[in-house]
């Protein structure tokens, strides 16, 4: 943490990385200078050259893609050919698919202001930083999983288990019997992996909130985050409790600035209530949290990558077993969660499993956050009862914009497969959408319209992939871009449909033999695409595509 | 069922309807192995620890996906597939995508025929798609030794960990991200700009052709085609196994050979380093110093004047210059001449008058023969070698207190030790290999201390770095003592059963050595005097290294008693991971010694004084032979000087360039009635020579070697030597016969047999028994056995079975630096050369790497004289002064001047001072005052054979 943190710090105070600060900090720090130059290469937020005045970015990934922003990038561009000191450039996912196509300005998010907000940008832009002002948070919404009615009401759960006198024991059986699972897309069940964590017989252990959501469509967590952060930071302290671990770290995506300042106002507001610190909420014990911000890259919610970037090396996801639950940070017990399964874990040791029960629709249990982006009139971040059918949620998300009909839907964000128009009545969660031959994984579901070419988007979804490949291992950094130059051959005539074929054994291939989940579901979205939207194949539509970026 | 690991054993795994019960930790792959079943892989490794990148050895466990077999360790009751069409047609996938775009063939194959992408993609029968010969040149040639193709990469991993975690030289990793990644040299510099060392551990490490070997000596052919021969590395004391491919009477290049000493690894020299031994300057034909070339003078330029000036350019002896004093003469004139010369003066002045120099570069045989030679023949003790200006202290030290001057354990037993004490040594720079495993051990439990008076690259791995002031070593380890005495943190019970004289120890540091009086002395904090003293106190083992910072002084002996004392103190002798190991510096010097090229000792240290030794080595060789101990290197310098010295028999050393004063040796070796030298090229030694005797590189003969372990090790000939040059023992055998020495030999093992049965240390050894990866002595059974790493754990073979304590008071160095002389001079190595020059200078690559002398100083020092680095400067004193070009660096301690002592053109011991240690008669190579002027470009050099005086400094000030 220590060496990326001054690396950022660095770039903060330059805005760049010579090579003169680089040995600089590699004599200061007796450090070699290929793992200066193994991170400084990898993560995107680092930059060598000096920066221009202005920096816009701009999303390239799916949603933003569905909402123009190819064609509003180059109109940016023509706008702004002029201005030498402005630099454009398409990134991955910002997490702002509720407002898309989403632009940064010298990473300021313009959310609610879209690329396609016309004139005014353009002021804004030229301005930079400084004539920006932040756009306001939103105003706090009422969430069921939310016990609280005030600020005063904060952290009684804690309190409640600690009066009870065995906090680890209740919260593990109310995890348990809730049967509450993950909701960062693998879906384990939360109160096993607590339970997994405090068996460890290690004297350090860690716990760890994963806030690095980077999948196209998914942006569940920084609603909580700027919302909810005292449910968050609750959880992680009832985690840190019953496990054994005196260390919290929050790793938190770079985008994600202000969330990062609620959530650490909520910690600074814990610390001074007594709740973070030596003898943390009258526990005897003592429990901090720390922040982390990413220095970029999707690989890095992935956990082991994670872990290699809190242990300030290259992201590179870790070959497992080991699981962090036994081997995490520097070799000790690490238990990691997301932030919507550490909210609604202080909601459910709060009420009980019964309540939690009670939550779902149709004999569902529980409750999911679920981020509605693509071609509904109000997209956004809504709490949902679990099994509620997909056409619920589009309704409740404002219905089809622009009089479309839904052509196609991922349900779980950027890496699972598309459900097609006669799925609509799924119900949302893990079972039956695993059923209906998808996934509800983060529970980002991007609606498309009929207007859009699936084969654009699928190849998008594996070039986003390809992007945020970290290289580590072979299917996935060479299997990712084959399939995107084969897609972008197919897409634009230079090759065959039938050489399509192709990707169902480097599919098998990437799938069976990556190291990570990225590798393993990155032609998931083309191959299901292909399958199910026979027609939509580029013979059939004569599809155009966009050059690799 | 196959058992593998060992009697832990507790894990069944099931392979491919095969069952082996394995230890906890093994990895599939090894299990795989170990039933014989093969599973292709690129990342893997046995040497480097797994990485699993290249997914090429997945394996069904029976998970959702499949697992790699290099990373995944075994399951008890696991069911294992290592093949089916599926995972067949995975790996075919993943060849594809590795050879779409890999250049076939890829410069590996082409050159060495080994690309193993390659030889996978044929097994697997998947067709190349890029002709390597359709592909622009990309190639990062930057490095003289190593072509990088960054196109043939395939991202395995094995160049970095071979970098970083075997040679712990951390410059190479992963740059970018994703299908851009690549590897990367330093912060993505070409590799020729990099902090790259050229030790080639990367080359050897690759699969493909993105980092392959450039040709040094004609071309690279692959193994098949070559003649390949197990040999020893010709340069170092660590004595690394080596592969040396030959073909046509020539060295073509050097593999690491897995071995106890080196695993594999080599350094630059080892590897790249070989080339001069088939250099045109080689000398063919026996030389006779032509009559007008008397009385003699040096000859070339260099040698004539210990200021070269700035219009010379570096390099060896120019044989223009040099070669018009000689005529070629046949081996019969050239020996009968020797022989009648050098019994002449025996005859006329006694054996006394006569003295040899033999080679720690030689072999035991060659050794053993030319002390024999001398002892025989010349009828004198006067036979010593360059291990007087090495570790003659810390034999003296080692031999008084503790009765055996070689190491008591392995360097490699680094590893088994909680401390690890290096000090006065840069053995990044003289023992590279030696200290890739300090490094090593550095990431696992052991605790690294260096003490030395510079930097060196071991700090970044050390817990503790004490650069202390020069020449204050006694007063530095004499207040660890205090501390570990007052603070209780000794081995009482190894005090009270296995030594004697503590008490005087004792008191003595316990009197004058606290912390706090010693820190100033020292340059270091009495904090980290405690740090350390405590960390050792508290280690349940310490091991020590040290180099020629503590033995090249006047308290160079007292120096290594410390060290001694430090050890037996803290009980630190004879078990695991603890020990004395005074780094040797030659290849042989080890052996060397041992064969008793040492004035005061026969073979095995038997004294010469001893009676019945002599007795015995009288009956052994038929002659007489001279009871009165020899003198040595500088004694028979200051004799020949004075006359008392007339005749002297030289091989293989360059005393005018390693010994200290050179203006003093210039005199000495001119005044020589006659001089023989014996060597592979015209050194500046030679030039005072009345014969030149053309003898064989190392690479030409077989012959055994002892390293800085004790390990016994056979070099064995490669090539034949050029034109009339021989083999250095025949050489021997010819001037002792022709003098009355009882030469029996047919072969050269017949000459190891006769020293074996002369020496306890080496008994039961013969050139049969020592193997690919020779013995230790003692080995006790060489046919079953390795040797002994760990020695005296019981007793030490002195008198009374005991380690004794010597006391020693803190001494300053001979020369303290004043008013006129404000600046220390410290000389020592660099990693690309070897001593005097002759050999790595005429290396293409070590003298491209390194082809200029320099001055190193501390930008202070710098700014405080005017200079700036690169600047052209003058350093004097009191004995001589050079001119070389002025470099800042932050390693060296202010106050402080290192000067690499390879370069004749600014000879660095033109100004060392020869005083020597008392007992190890050692020169003070590491302490004199200097000091330093910038030169102008106008400013003409000084006059030629002037070498200014104490009464006349010639820097003008």
């Amino acid at each position: 943490m220590q060496l990326l943190r001054e690396l950022s710090d660095l770039q903060h105070q330059h805005g760049y990385l010579s090579e003169t600060t680089l040995k600089q900090l590699a004599q200061r720090r007796r450090l070699p200078l290929y793992r200066l130059e193994g991170l400084v290469s990898f993560y995107p937020q680092f930059r060598r050259t000096p920066p221009p005045r202005v920096t816009v970015r701009v999303c390239r990934d799916v949603t933003c893609r569905m909402a123009g922003c190819q064609s509003g990038i180059e109109r940016l561009r023509a706008a702004l050919a002029s201005d030498s000191d402005v630099e454009i450039e398409p990134v991955s996912c910002l997490g702002r698919c509720d407002h898309a196509p989403a632009l940064t300005v010298n990473d300021v998010p313009l959310a609610p202001r879209t690329l396609n907000s016309g004139e005014p940008l353009l002021d804004d832009i030229r301005r930079g930083t400084d004539g920006l002002a932040d756009s306001p948070p939103a105003g706090r919404r009422s969430w069921i999983c939310n016990p609280y009615e005030t600020e005063e009401a904060w952290y009684t759960t804690l309190a409640g288990c600690l009066s009870d006198g065995d906090l680890p024991g209740r919260c593990i059986e109310r995890l348990q019997a809730s049967g509450l699972r993950g909701m960062g897309g693998a879906g384990f069940p939360t109160g096993r992996k607590w339970d997994l964590v405090r068996a460890q017989p290690s004297e350090t252990k860690y716990v760890i909130c994963n806030a690095d959501e980077s999948e196209p469509g998914t942006f569940k967590d920084r609603v909580i985050l700027q919302e909810l952060p005292f449910l968050v930071v609750e959880g992680l302290l009832l985690a840190g409790l019953t496990v054994g671990a005196e260390s919290g770290i929050v790793y938190i995506r770079h985008e994600y600035d202000r969330e990062r300042a609620s959530l650490e106002a909520a910690i600074e507001q814990a610390r001074r209530r007594g709740i973070l610190g030596a003898d943390a909420a009258g526990s005897g014990r003592t429990f901090d949290i720390e922040v982390f911000v990413s220095p970029g890259g999707y690989i890095l919610g992935e956990e082991t990558a994670m872990l290699e970037a809190l242990e300030d090396r290259r992201g590179e996801p870790r070959n497992k077993p080991p699981y962090p639950g036994t081997c995490g940070l520097y070799g000790q017990p690490t238990l990691i969660n997301n932030v919507e399964t550490l909210a609604l874990a202080t909601a459910i040791i709060h009420h009980g499993a019964a309540w939690w029960n009670a939550q779902g629709r149709d004999g569902f249990c529980g409750l999911k956050f679920v981020s509605v982006s693509g071609d509904v009139n109000q997209p956004g971040v809504h709490e949902i009862p679990m099994g509620l059918p997909i056409d619920e949620l589009i309704e409740r998300a404002g219905g089809l914009r622009g009089g479309q009909r839904v052509a196609a839907i991922l349900p779980g964000g950027a890496s699972s497969n598309f459900l097609t128009a006669e799925q609509l009545q799924t119900p949302l969660d893990f079972e039956s959408v695993r059923e209906a031959g998808s996934m509800l994984g983060t529970g980002a579901v991007i609606v498309i319209g009929d207007q859009h070419n699936l084969y654009d988007l699928a190849t998008n979804l594996v070039r986003f992939f390809r992007n945020e490949s970290c290289g580590k291992c072979v299917p996935c950094r060479l299997g990712t871009q084959h399939a995107v130059e084969l897609l972008d051959q197919v897409g634009t005539g230079q090759a065959p449909v039938a050489a399509l074929d192709e990707l169902n054994l480097l599919g098998d291939t990437l799938e069976q033999t990556s190291i990570c989940g990225l590798g393993q579901v990155a032609l998931n979205p083309i191959l299901t695409m292909l399958q199910r939207f026979p027609q939509q194949r580029p013979a059939a539509s004569g599809s155009e595509s966009e050059t690799t970026s | 069922m196959t058992a593998t690991g060992s009697d832990t054993a507790t894990i069944t795994v099931d392979i491919d309807g095969q069952s082996v019960c394995v230890a906890p930790g093994t990895t599939l792959w090894q299990a795989a192995e170990a039933l014989g079943i093969e599973i292709p892989g690129l990342c893997q490794s046995a040497a480097l620890e797994p990485v699993g990148v290249c997914r090429l050895c997945v394996v069904d466990v029976g998970e959702r996906t499949l697992a790699a077999s290099c990373s995944r360790l075994c399951e008890d009751g696991q069911q294992v597939r290592t093949e089916s069409a599926d995972i067949r047609s995975y790996r075919r996938t993943l060849i594809a995508l590795l050879l779409k775009d890999h250049p076939v063939p890829c410069d590996r194959e082409r050159l060495l025929g080994d690309c193993q992408l390659e030889r996978l993609a044929r097994e697997y029968d998947v067709p190349a798609e890029v002709s390597s010969a359709a592909l622009p040149d990309s190639r990062d040639q930057s490095s003289p030794v190593i072509s990088v193709e960054h196109q043939a990469c395939i991202l395995c991993d094995r160049c970095i960990r071979a970098c970083n975690d075997l040679q712990s030289n951390n410059v190479i990793g992963r740059s970018g991200k994703g299908h851009a990644t690549t590897i990367a040299f330093d912060l993505n510099q070409p590799m020729g700009d990099s902090t790259c060392v050229s030790c080639g551990e990367c080359v050897s490490a690759c699969p493909t052709g993105a980092l392959v070997p450039r040709p040094i000596a004609g071309s690279i052919l692959p193994a098949d085609q070559t003649t390949a021969t197990d040999t020893v590395c010709p340069f170092c004391g660590v004595g690394c196994a080596i592969t040396v491919h030959a073909s046509d009477n020539q060295i073509l290049y050097t593999e690491g050979r897995d071995s106890p000493v080196n695993a594999g690894r080599l350094c630059v020299k080892g590897r790249y380093g070989w080339d001069y031994a088939m250099h045109p300057d080689r000398l063919t034909r026996p030389l006779i110093r032509r009559s007008e070339f008397y009385p003699k003078q040096p000859l070339s330029r260099a040698v004539q004047s210990s200021t070269p000036g700035r219009h010379r350019p570096g390099g060896p002896v120019d044989y223009d210059e040099v070669l018009p004093a000689f005529r070629e003469a046949s081996w019969e004139e050239a020996l009968n001449v020797i022989a009648e010369r050098l019994t002449g003066i025996r005859e006329q002045h006694g054996g006394g008058a006569l003295a040899g120099f033999g080679s720690a570069k030689c072999s035991n045989e060659e050794a053993y023969l030319f002390q024999k030679v001398v002892r025989a023949g010349f009828g004198t003790n006067n036979v010593d070698h360059c291990t007087r200006l090495c570790h003659a202290s810390s034999v003296a030290a080692l031999m008084e207190t503790i009765g055996s001057g070689a190491v008591t354990n392995v360097f490699a037993d680094v590893s088994r030790a909680d401390v690890a004490l290096v000090t006065g040594s840069n053995a990044v720079a003289n023992h590279p290999v030696a200290a890739t495993f300090f490094k090593q051990a550095t990431k696992s439990k052991t605790q690294l201390i260096l003490v030395d008076v510079r930097r060196n690259e071991l700090a970044d791995f050390a817990t503790e770095f004490a650069q202390i002031r020069p020449g204050t070593d006694v007063a530095f380890y004499n207040a660890l003592m205090h501390v570990m005495i007052s603070e209780d943190l000794v081995d009482s019970d190894f005090i009270a059963a296995r030594t004697s004289g503590y008490a005087d120890l004792r008191a003595l540091v316990l009197r004058g050595y606290a912390p706090e009086s010693v820190a100033d002395i020292c340059g270091v904090t009495p904090d980290q005097i405690r740090r350390i003293a405590r960390l050792i106190g508290t280690a349940a083992s310490t091991i020590v290294f040290w180099g020629m910072g503590i033995s090249q002084h006047t308290t160079g002996t007292d120096n290594a008693r410390c060290l001694i004392s430090l050890c037996l103190l803290t009980g630190n002798v004879g078990r695991p991971g603890t020990g004395l190991h005074p780094l040797r510096g030659q290849n042989n010097v080890q052996g060397a010694s041992d064969a008793g090229l040492i004035p005061m000792v026969y073979p095995d240290y038997q004294s010469v004084a001893d009676a019945d030794t002599r007795a015995r080595f009288e009956q052994a060789w038929q002659t007489t032979l001279d009871p009165q101990p020899g003198l040595t290197v500088v004694e028979i310098m200051a004799a020949a000087l004075e006359g008392s010295i007339r005749g002297m028999y030289i091989l293989g050393e360059n005393p005018f360039i390693s010994d200290p004063n050179s203006n003093k040796v210039r005199r000495a070796l001119a005044a020589l009635e006659f001089l023989v030298v014996q060597d592979i090229f015209l050194t500046e030694t030679a030039e005072f020579a009345d014969v030149i005797l053309p003898a064989s590189s190392y690479f030409e003969k077989d012959g055994t070697f002892t390293n800085t372990d004790r390990r016994v090790q056979l070099g064995r000939r490669v090539l034949q030597s050029p034109g009339d040059a021989r083999e250095d023992w025949q050489i021997l055998c010819e001037i002792g016969r022709r003098m009355g020495v009882d030469m029996p030999y047919e072969t050269v093992s017949q000459v190891f047999d006769e020293f074996v049965g002369l020496s306890d240390n080496y008994r039961g050894l013969s050139y049969d028994n020592l193997g690919p990866t020779g013995k230790l002595w003692p080995c006790p059974d060489p046919e079953t056995q390795d040797g002994t790493r760990i020695l005296f754990g019981d007793r030490f073979p002195t008198t009374d079975g005991r380690g004794a304590f010597v006391a020693c008071e803190f001494q300053p160095a001979d020369e303290l630096p004043d008013d006129s002389y404000p600046l220390i001079l410290n000389t020592g190595r660099l990693l690309e050369h070897w001593h005097t020059g002759t050999m790595t200078r005429r290396s293409s690559v070590l003298h491209q790497l390194a082809p200029r002398a320099f001055a190193a100083l501390h930008p202070q020092d710098l700014e405080r004289f005017g200079c700036v680095s690169g600047d052209l400067i003058r350093v004097s004193s009191r004995r001589g002064q050079i001119e070389l070009e002025a470099q800042s660096d932050t390693s060296i301690r202010p106050g402080s001047v290192f000067i690499p002592f390879h370069f004749r053109e600014a000879a660095a011991n033109v100004l060392t001072s020869d005083a020597l240690d008392p007992y190890g008669k050692i020169p003070e190579f590491k302490f004199c005052a200097v000091a330093i002027q910038k030169l102008t470009p106008v400013e003409p050099p000084i006059a030629d054979g002037q070498p200014s005086a104490d009464d006349q400094p010639s820097v003008e000030r």
